[in-house]
């Protein structure tokens, strides 16, 4: 199959996913509370006449289910998700300003979930049934039943307060001036601008959030990497390659673990979403300005239009994340290629 | 990983012997007697709240805010209100376990109503209850839970609901596929030709056959829901803010991040019980699918 047929087939199935979280978030949305209106509206506004008849009449309240569903739908393809009760802006100017710091944290996090998995789950394959499998194990079955927000005050706490190794909350020291919008990743704007100072000061306020959400996913990582390798272990081709006289390490690597990666590149996509929810979960502790730090305050504070806005976003990149993995996997296995 | 195709192998005897093999390699896995324990330990506890506790978990106490632990007469300290951290811990295992469990097993139940049927009945049902199904899989679990939960208004009710329309989706899947290797099976069509309808068929012939894997998925799964529905109260969409749940306050010691034991106690409170999960039900895995041990 040509890399165009295969993208197209697999669109085929991720728009009306897309579309599918559309009716979802709207049936949440519209039909669970009691009445939308309180639910969208700040109290203040709520005998303002005016206020409300607008708000009905912007998202079709008087209409039929169906007709008001397109009418939601209408203004998300503008980008209206609504205006947010606490912070009194477009959801999506919200959304916009704090989704670089998550998109930020999040991919250091996955490259060092990866890392950590992998490296975890090879060392546990190999020495199958020895102590140290033993220990790894353990190791990975005690962190992840770990909530992760209390992981992140455990190691705020000791890594940073007792120790002092990590830099603390936040992005950048209080002394550290933002670098110049450019992405709004701080590590590529300041590279961008040449400040340098910048770009270490915010490399070491990723190291432990990005350790601890990394952490998060590593423990199914490890595990999948694990089962994988141990399957390919015992097919004849290994056999073969050590009796070519090829040196371990490198029966290994080379023939065991590139046809193990294809189950875990999986697990990526969907350690994802995970890594996305760890995020609303953690951000707040490192005072992250980020969705998930937004998604917090929205939470606490009953801010629906909010809360449903950031939602729907994560549904939709867990799901543009796990399309891309499916390309990925075009790469990887040549069985597509040729089914 | 799928455990459909894992446990295949189990339902091949009958599953009253199967659960006699499990019983058995259970009690020889340390590990899963660990979480045995502990998790004993804390229904125990939750169910003795009251006679274990030195005081009332709502007690306050303004003269004794914030004492670290090993305090005279408060062995883990007290909060930010003077009341006890051990008396709430304790009180706190009475919220998280009934609430798993119940995420648990409602949304087995339905999984399995919904599977079920889709499996059996095929066609046009199946293509359209797994298209649903499908559509709440596209969320992230705690995401989906905390925008149901904030349309529905926070409270521990509405925390459960919410967790059960996003558990429901994975045993639907896990049933549907079973359903689907059972139906085949000459003793359905024997049932079948006795002239049995085709509800006693699903529920008494087919669904039976398909417990053994459920309750492998379900004892991996209950970790997941504590820690889900602990994630939910700590963003405040759970119980409300003054009742002792482990999850609310760890977010409450946010704010006291130097008191660690505000937020320490509950936290590995947490942790503890969720482990212990973890540790039977990746004994029960290992159990069923021997490939992986």
């Amino acid at each position: 199959m040509s890399l165009q047929v295969y993208i197209l087939r697999r669109l085929l199935f991720v728009i009306p996913l897309l579309l599918g979280i559309t009716v979802v978030s709207f049936l949440i949305a519209n039909a669970v509370p009691a009445d939308p209106i309180n639910a969208n509206l700040p109290q203040n506004v709520l005998n303002d006449e005016e206020i409300v008849g607008a708000f009905r009449e912007k998202w079709g309240l008087d209409k039929p289910p169906v007709e008001q569903y397109f009418t939601y739908l209408g203004n998300l393809l503008r980008g209206d998700m609504g205006m947010s009760i606490k912070t009194r802006k477009p959801v999506i100017d919200d959304i916009r300003q704090f989704l670089p710091a998550t998109i930020e944290l999040s991919t250091v996090s996955i490259i060092v979930g990866l890392i950590m998995g992998v490296s975890f789950g090879v060392i546990s394959a190999v020495r199958q049934n020895t102590i140290i499998d033993y220990i790894v194990r353990v190791f990975a079955l005690v962190g992840v039943s770990f909530p992760v927000f209390v992981l992140a005050l455990i190691g705020l706490s000791i890594l940073h307060a007792q120790l002092g190794w990590v830099a603390g909350p936040g992005r950048l020291s209080f002394v550290a001036k933002a670098p110049p919008t450019v992405t709004g990743l701080f590590t590529v704007d300041s590279l961008l601008a040449g400040q340098w100072t910048t770009f270490t000061d915010s490399i070491a306020h990723l190291v432990l959030p990005s350790l601890i959400l990394g952490s998060y996913v590593a423990g199914i990582i490890a595990r999948i990497t694990r089962s994988s390798l141990l399957e390919v272990l015992r097919l004849d081709y290994m056999r073969t390659a050590r009796s070519k006289g090829m040196r371990e390490s490198r029966v290994i690597w080379r023939h065991g673990l590139s046809n193990a990666m294809i189950p875990v590149v999986t697990i990526i996509g969907l350690s994802y979403g995970n890594l996305l929810a760890g995020a609303v979960l953690i951000e707040s502790i490192f005072a992250w300005p980020g969705i998930g730090r937004y998604m917090f305050r929205a939470s606490t504070s009953q801010d629906f239009p909010a809360i449903m806005g950031v939602s729907m976003l994560i549904a939709f990149i867990y799901v543009v994340v796990n399309f891309i993995v499916d390309i990925l996997y075009y790469f990887l296995d040549p069985r597509i290629r040729v089914a | 990983m799928s455990i459909s195709s894992t446990t295949s192998s189990i339902r091949e005897s009958g599953w009253r012997e199967q659960f006699s093999r499990i019983r058995y390699q259970l009690w020889r896995n340390p590990l899963v007697l660990i979480g045995l324990v502990i998790v004993a330990v804390w229904v125990l506890v939750a169910i003795f709240a009251t006679t274990f506790s030195p005081y009332e978990p709502l007690q306050q106490n303004v003269n004794n805010r914030l004492l670290p632990p090993g305090s005279e007469s408060h062995l883990w300290g007290t909060d930010e209100l003077g009341r006890d951290i051990y008396s709430r811990v304790l009180y706190g295992g009475r919220i998280t376990i009934p609430a798993g469990i119940a995420v648990i097993v409602i949304g087995s139940i339905i999984g399995t109503l919904v599977g079920g049927i889709a499996g059996y009945a095929g066609g046009l049902w199946d293509e359209l209850l797994m298209r649903v199904t499908e559509l709440f899989m596209a969320f992230p679990t705690i995401i989906l839970a905390m925008a149901v939960t904030a349309a529905l208004g926070p409270d521990i009710r509405n925390a459960i609901i919410a967790l059960v329309v996003v558990w429901w989706p994975s045993y639907a899947r896990l049933v549907r596929g079973l359903v689907l290797e059972i139906k085949n099976n000459e003793y359905v069509d024997a049932a079948r030709s006795a002239g049995a309808s085709g509800t006693y068929i699903l529920f008494r012939t087919i669904l039976p056959n398909c417990l053994a894997p459920a309750i492998v998925l379900m004892t991996l799964d209950i970790g997941n829901a504590i820690l889900t529905f602990a994630g939910l109260s700590f963003l405040g969409l759970g119980p409300e803010p003054t009742s002792p749940e482990w999850g609310r306050m760890v977010a409450i010691g946010i704010d006291y991040f130097d008191q660690w034991w505000m937020w320490l106690f509950p936290g590995v409170a947490i942790a503890s019980l969720v482990m212990a999960f973890n540790f039977i039900g990746d004994g029960l895995r290992d159990i069923a699918d021997p490939r992986l041990r």
